[in-house]
């Protein structure tokens, strides 16, 4: 496979997550939030249920456990779109995705030129 | 795995900061160094894929998901830990400044935990694995496993120094968790890994058949 057809072939499966990943993604916490979660009791260790009230004094906690109450304003919080539903976070993960690309592009090849 | 700001103290976010920005400078100079110019559109398509399947969050018992984080990858395909650090550094830096996934004072731990552990096990554990077992992919399986495990493992490790999480607690649940979540990195790692060799075995910077 020449080296065009193959980058084509990768851009575009990663094009197809990106796409897929809204309606296929579970919308349970990963690994780190539920051991939080169940640190904190919103959550037992494996049940699915999640307390939110306890959950959102959990964060308040941590928060007054570390003192970092650092937070800046991400241009699409949580790879969502207000108001535009699935068809939003389709759009904040595909542009995530081009973003990407284009950037890694870009300082793969200023990091490969620096020195030759 | 992705660590919010409020988990860590500043001061020891700092450090870890420190820390990851070193493997950074020593990834860029790897990049310098020894990434081919023919290389630059599969990091570029590497960094793509990995973004766009962290955000696929796969279920897993006890009310919980993980999703791949794909050092271990990247680490093999371009045959160096730093491989790894050098993708996920960039998506860790994506995620957290434009979507708010991961936090900005503590990308320092993420890069750490998520780049370096992912990069270092992953590419030392797949080699190390290789000795003993001819088959490219279960090696990428296993190394994919447990550079995630790893991880998770150093996570539970730094918020137990934080003050966020209990030592044997975090260690317990995070370990649970994430020996499930490796399965995800392991098989994506073996899957993606053959689909890339067989597409284009000339691409990767060990072939498979020759020994890593």
């Amino acid at each position: 496979m020449e080296t065009k057809r193959f980058v084509i072939i990768g851009i575009a499966v990663a094009i197809l997550i990106a796409i897929a990943a809204p309606f296929l993604a579970s919308s349970n916490p990963d690994g780190l939030e539920s051991a939080f979660f169940s640190i904190y009791g919103a959550k037992s260790f494996m049940g699915s249920d999640l307390d939110e009230e306890t959950a959102a004094a959990a964060e308040e906690e941590a928060v007054a456990v570390t003192g970092n109450d650092f937070s800046h304003e991400p241009l699409i919080p949580d790879y969502s779109i207000p108001g535009l539903d699935k068809a939003g976070e389709v759009l904040a993960i595909v542009v995530g995705t081009l973003l990407m690309l284009g950037l890694a592009f870009a300082v793969a090849k200023v990091s490969t030129r620096s020195g030759s | 795995m992705h660590i919010p700001d409020a988990f860590i103290p500043i001061g020891q976010a700092l450090v870890y900061w420190v820390i990851a920005l070193v493997f950074v400078a020593l990834a860029l100079r790897w990049a310098r160094r020894s990434m081919g110019e023919e290389k630059i559109p599969l990091v570029a398509v590497l960094a793509a894929g990995i973004f766009a399947i962290q955000a696929l969050n796969i279920p897993i018992p006890g009310g919980t998901s993980g999703h791949m984080v794909g050092a271990t990858l990247a680490a093999i395909v371009l045959g160096s830990p730093y491989a790894g650090v050098f993708v996920l550094t960039l998506v860790l830096l994506v995620q957290g400044v434009i979507f708010g996934d991961g936090g900005i004072t503590v990308m320092g731990a993420n890069i750490i935990n998520m780049g370096v552990i992912g990069g270092f096990i992953g590419y030392y554990g797949y080699t190390a694995v290789r000795r003993l077992i001819e088959n490219p992919y279960a090696a990428a399986f296993i190394a994919g496993w447990a550079s995630l495990f790893l991880s998770a493992i150093l996570c539970a490790v730094e918020l137990a120094v934080a003050g966020t999480f209990p030592l044997v607690a975090g260690l317990t649940m995070m370990g649970i968790y994430h020996a499930i979540i490796g399965l995800i990195e392991g098989g994506i790692t073996a899957i993606a890994l053959y689909l890339i060799a067989s597409a284009r075995p000339d691409i990767l910077e060990h072939p498979l058949g020759v020994g890593a």
